[in-house]
């Protein structure tokens, strides 16, 4: 068999622990058929017995995987892209179940930790499993090598380690590890299997120590735990200087050893201070005395209800955030923090630009950055060739399973060569001996760019090489400047090859301002003019865009700018209707957050490739508006589409008016579906979210090829004026009256319905595109007249989340 | 004027809504069976003499639709010759057939009449299927089309009914109905119903039979704590709960009502009669109270006084209504819903009026009591009460 050949139709997953659980739900996201065991309970209760159950009952012999597997179902964020696709999962268990294993494609083993119980297991699996089949352990720790002992070469040749990160769903970082045995076919296998289907950046990693995210990550946290001790710093202040500001999650240090469980932490620490013992880092990886005593007290973190932090119920029924005293080992009221450094940092947009200057900060905090980041930079640089043999590998590993926005090589380049070098010798640090025969080269950083494509410095060859598999990714940050075809202050235009233009947003949020819909007409504009094949809209950072630009419309609100307002809701309608009626194809490649105007965008486009994770709604309520970029419009018109000989008609547009009226965000690619944003048929998933633009523009070929027309504006949209507005008028007293909604939820409740009924017609009839949009903009600018809305704007741009007034 | 008497009366037993045993069961069908056990037990009674069949229902749509008393008629008499309608009053709709044809017997328009009522709620949804207000109503009017449950809210205030109060009384209900079951109190007035369920599992046609014949809305083991924890349904804020308000249902009870004339020729021994009715409108948003307004009425018709009243059906759509009324007019608890209410034993609709009927015949045979009241509260603002007498053998 060769990798191309191999379809993963079923899996097994041996193990439901908070891993193997998740591992299923994740290969049930998409779209495999899924078997998950676990052992038999140790003994009949008399809870058990209460229940009627025996030793024979299916319910009791699956109590410990279906306990784990609801638990998951409840995890929050979601583990599942679909609630309903947890019917993809088959639960079993070990005594019963183990044949079962024969109908699988791939066998992954998320049992404990131990070396012993998984040869066990993969004892047993040989005894079903047909030859051929993939098998991989899900292992942070156990060397891969020394889990071969009594496999059949069948076996061996298709067994390897498949590392993921908790959680799964969400953390894209897949480590492979092959033994020694391991067919480089079956490795070739799941590092594009990874990529294309499970939507993770796939890392090969040599069977070292902890393999390569673990080994640097974990050395990172363990070294801070030192390194506080050292400064004597607080829980709070390392997790402010650790957090968002240096491009990391927002659960910073400590937060994040609490939500992952600090046994999960000290169990790697150990098991590599285990494996390098002797070595002056094994050092790095002694648990210090605070971790010891949380240990022993049982202090794991957000599954033992307390760890570095502790939520505290004070006396008025409210709860507070403890955190624990490194010192006196007591937990204390958790204390703002603050660093001149910090706040000065805080206008600073660009990343790397913020690290550059937090490393030259003369304060506590600079001195921190630079213990800590120098120590991390050659720790990294120690670890080539011996945990990876490439910079990239050991970049992607950290960004993908921490969720660091930068790896230590691009921050290495961020700061500059020497400036490294300089401050690594400064910490009394050395280098290997690699980086100064690099530095000796004349290489001046770890990357570059060519051909549009990426390149690293390779330390064999000691000359820069591509990156391997970016052919299936196109980024806009590899493009070199030539591609940049147009630009204003809120967005680039850019050539994708093959004819196909891309535009990208880059205000802050990627929010949607004058610039963004100037763009927008132009880059069609363009696109119509000079030929073009069609028009990709996709942006990077975070996320596709967080909608229109607030600040502006609350401006002009409250200057009372009306004849201004009105026109920019009219241009904020003529581009999403541009969007729709062009002579070329438009295709939108959302990610992340795709809220309001972003959504409406979405809503126009010829067809959609989203990301897996993208979340997306129409959330105007929120702000006190309702959609006013089309969106509105475009719900009464799918409304319309939807009705039916004899189906009842009020029952369809309660569904879309609820949609909007309720402000939902899917939580997922799949959801928007389910939600009516997305349509079957024409739009699309990315699993990788970071193929969504080379999807976009095979997309736009495609529709170009197959000849494409501008559309025929639509005058046969049903709306179905008193017929429905009955409905929504009681609906929102009902509503109001159940104190589910404030008197101008139903304010907004009352104008969003009358838009979508196309008014107070006195029967159900046909109108076009422009009444509805009409409509929607009357109603969009008398909410901007009212102070409650206006409240709820200010309210949204000051703290970021809506205001119920 | 002609005396109308109430020859006999039954009821299915109540199944739970959406997902209880007589879902399977079409309301059409449900009717047909308790009718024809009923005049299976007047044998004297031709069929064809029947002048009517009145069937009161709420939702008079879907499985109710294409005027259901008529299809009842038909499906049930094995004949075409005798007639069939629907009435509806909403929740009082199985009181107001009976109190139909007690006026057209009485006036001489008929002698004999079956009347009652039956809901499916299983397959109907509140309300019905395409629920179409007008907006200028609505707009003028909010509480107009307020569902049910804000009405029980709004009274719950306006009467000061605490959460505790409504617990308390949902639970007693509960253990009234538990108590009365065990007892066998309702085995007597129950058609057993007989069920089929055909469905496919794992690509296999299956199927099922198996009788009904028991209230499946009393639960046991309820607590006050447990009650407690019940979050509120229609209003954030609010007080009721799915513990303290009434059970969505499927049921249908039928009475033979019969001129005196017609009694003594047949021979037969009648068990109760209406001695009167009476319906008040008032403001929907306290729809609740409206026996507050009507039992008065019903009761000086009667030439009544409450205390002459041996034993009271009040339908318990909400405890926040049914405490509202018990206080505002002193009802005796030790006389109200003795075998407990509507929010243990279920509220279908549009038979409710016909299964209290059926009940208090029974309980006042029981306790050799001669004077019931049946009250419940109307949607959008009414309120109906009947007081029935019995008729000592």
């Amino acid at each position: 068999m060769t990798a191309k050949s191999r379809h993963i139709r079923k899996a097994a997953v041996l193990g439901s622990g908070v891993m193997g659980s998740q591992i299923a739900c994740h290969l049930a996201n998409i779209g495999v058929e899924v078997l998950l065991l676990d052992i038999l309970p140790r003994e009949l209760t008399d809870e058990d017995r209460a229940k009627g159950w025996t030793e024979t009952s299916k319910a009791w012999r699956n109590k410990i995987v279906q306990h784990h597997f609801e638990a998951a179902k409840k995890l929050k964020p979601a583990p599942l892209y679909h609630s309903g696709f947890a019917d993809r999962i088959r639960i079993g268990n070990f005594e019963d179940d183990l044949p079962l294993v024969a109908e699988a494609d791939w066998i992954i083993e998320a049992v404990i930790e131990r070396r012993d119980i998984k040869l066990k297991v993969y004892e047993s699996i040989e005894k079903h499993r047909k030859p051929g089949t993939l098998v991989s352990t899900n292992t942070s720790g156990i060397p891969i090598n020394s889990l071969l002992e009594g496999r059949s070469e069948d076996f061996k040749r298709h067994f390897l380690g498949t590392h993921f990160f908790n959680p799964p769903r969400y953390l894209k970082l897949l480590e492979i590890i092959p033994s020694k045995e391991t067919a480089p076919e079956v490795q070739e296998f799941f590092m594009e299997y990874g990529r294309k289907f499970l939507g993770k950046d796939t890392v090969a990693c040599p069977d070292t120590p902890a393999f390569i995210a673990n080994r640097i990550g974990v050395f990172s946290i363990m070294h801070l735990f030192h390194l506080v001790q050292e400064l004597g710093l607080t829980v709070e202040q390392v997790d402010k200087l650790t957090g968002p500001v240096i491009g990391r999650p927002k659960s910073a240090t400590f937060r994040t050893a609490d939500v992952v469980g600090l046994d999960t932490l000290i169990n790697v620490a150990q098991g590599l201070a285990g494996h390098l013992q002797g070595s002056e880092e094994a050092k790095v990886f002694a648990l210090p005395p605070f971790l010891e005593h949380m240990q022993a007290q049982g202090w794991l973190g957000q599954k033992s209800g307390q760890g570095f932090y502790k939520k505290v119920k004070d006396s008025d029924g409210g709860s507070q955030i403890h955190a624990l005293d490194l010192k006196a080992l007591a937990y204390r009221p958790s204390e703002r923090v603050k660093f001149a450094s910090l706040e000065a940092a805080k206008p600073m947009e660009d990343l790397r630009e913020r690290m550059r200057f937090l490393l030259s900060a003369k304060d506590e905090a600079g001195n921190f950055y630079r213990k800590s980041t120098f120590a991390l930079l050659h720790y990294a640089a120690g670890r080539i060739p011996e945990s990876a043999e490439a910079c990239y590998k050991i970049d992607q590993a950290l960004k993908a399973g921490f969720g660091w926005q930068l790896g230590p090589f691009e921050l290495w380049d961020a700061l500059g060569m020497e400036r490294v070098l300089e401050g690594v010798e400064k910490e009394g640090l050395r280098l290997p001996d690699w980086v100064s025969q690099m530095h000796k080269e004349g290489a001046k950083s770890f990357y570059r760019l060519k051909n549009n494509k990426k390149e690293y410095w390779d330390i064999h060859q000691k000359a820069y090489a591509e990156i391997p598999g970016q052919e299936a990714f196109l980024l806009l940050e590899n493009l070199e400047e030539h591609r940049l075809v147009w630009k204003n202050k809120g967005c680039s235009l850019y050539d994708i090859g093959d004819g196909v233009l891309n535009l990208a947003f880059h205000t802050k949020m990627n929010s949607i301002g004058s610039e963004v819909l100037q763009g927008l007409q132009h880059s069609i504009d363009v696109a119509e003019k000079e030929g073009w094949n069609g028009l990709v809209i996709a942006n990077e950072g975070e996320q596709f865009s967080a909608g229109a630009n607030l600040a502006l419309i609350l401006m002009l609100a409250i200057e009372q700018e009306w004849d201004e307002l009105s026109f920019a809701v009219q241009a904020f309608q003529k581009s999403t209707m541009r969007v729709r009626y062009s002579d070329i194809p438009v295709v939108v490649a959302p990610h992340g957050l795709t809220l309001g105007g972003g959504c409406e965008l979405c809503l126009h486009a010829d067809a959609v490739v989203a990301a897996a994770e993208t979340y997306i709604g129409l959330v105007e309520v929120g702000v006190g508006l309702i959609p006013g970029g089309g969106g509105t419009k475009e719900f009464a018109l799918r409304a319309s589409d939807a009705y039916r000989e004899g189906g009842i008609r009020t029952n369809v547009l309660r569904e879309r008016f609820l949609t909007m009226g309720q402000a939902k965000v899917a939580t997922s690619a799949k959801e928007a579906f389910d939600l009516g944003i997305f349509v079957e048929g024409r739009d699309q998933i990315a699993w990788h979210g970071d193929r969504r633009i080379a999807l976009a523009k095979q997309k736009v070929l495609q529709l170009h090829e197959a000849g494409y027309t501008r559309p025929i504006p639509r005058k046969d949209i049903t709306v179905l004026g008193q017929e429905g507005l009955g409905i929504v008028y009681a609906g929102a007293n009902a509503m109001k009256a159940g104190h589910y909604i404030s008197e101008h939820d139903q304010v907004i409740s009352e104008k969003l319905g009358y838009v979508m009924c196309g008014g107070d017609l006195s029967q159900a009839q046909q109108v076009d595109e422009q009444y509805l949009l009409d409509l929607e903009r009357e109603a969009f600018l008398s909410l901007l007249s009212t102070k409650a809305t206006l409240e709820r704007i200010q309210h949204m741009l000051k703290t970021g989340k809506p205001l119920r007034n | 004027m002609e005396t109308a008497y109430i020859v006999t009366g039954y009821r299915s037993a109540v199944g739970k809504a959406p997902r209880g045993s007589l879902r399977f069961v079409r309301p059409d069908d449900l009717a047909v069976a308790v009718i024809r056990h009923l005049l299976a037990q007047v044998p004297e009674l031709e069929k064809e003499r029947i002048d009517d069949v009145i069937v009161g229902n709420a939702t008079p749509e879907a499985e109710q639709g294409l005027n259901i008393g008529r299809m009842v008629s038909l499906m049930g008499l094995d004949t075409d010759k005798v007639p069939g309608m629907t009435v509806n009053r909403y929740c009082a709709s199985g009181l107001e057939s009976i109190a139909i044809a007690t006026a057209k017997i009485q006036s001489g328009m008929a002698d004999c009449i079956l009347a009652g009522g039956v809901e499916s709620m299983s397959p109907i949804p509140f309300g019905g299927w395409r629920i179409v207000p007008n907006a200028k109503v609505a707009k003028a009017h909010e509480d107009w089309y307020w569902g049910m449950g804000l009405t029980a809210e709004e009274v719950a205030r306006r009467y000061r009914v605490s959460r505790e109060e409504q617990d308390l009384f949902g639970l007693n209900s509960h253990q009234k109905a538990i108590a009365a079951i065990e007892a066998g109190k309702f085995k007597d007035q129950i058609v057993p119903i007989e069920v089929e369920e055909i469905w496919v599992d794992e690509g296999k046609k299956k199927k099922k039979s198996y009788l009904f014949d028991t209230d499946e809305g009393p639960r046991k083991g309820s607590s006050p704590e447990a009650l407690a924890r019940l979050r509120p349904v229609f209003d954030a804020k609010g007080s009721v709960t799915a513990g303290n308000a009434s059970q969505t249902s499927d049921g249908a009870a039928f009475v033979l009502v019969m001129s005196e004339r017609m009694v003594h020729s047949l021979g037969l021994k009648p068990r109760a009669r209406l001695a009167s009715y009476h319906v008040v409108g008032l403001e929907p948003a306290i729809m609740g109270v409206g026996p507050i307004y009507a039992i008065p009425k019903a009761l000086e018709k009667a030439g009544k006084k409450l205390q002459d009243v041996h034993l009271i059906e009040l339908n318990e759509a909400f405890a926040s209504q049914s405490l509202a009324i018990q206080k505002e007019l002193g009802l005796d608890p030790q006389t109200l819903n003795v075998n407990g209410g509507a929010i243990a034993l279920g509220h279908p609709l549009g038979c409710t009026g016909a299964k209290l009927t059926v009940q208090i015949m029974h309980e006042l045979e029981a306790r050799n009591q001669t004077t019931g009241l049946v009250t419940m509260c109307v949607g959008t603002g009414q309120g109906a009460a009947g007081v029935i007498e019995r008729i000592a053998s």
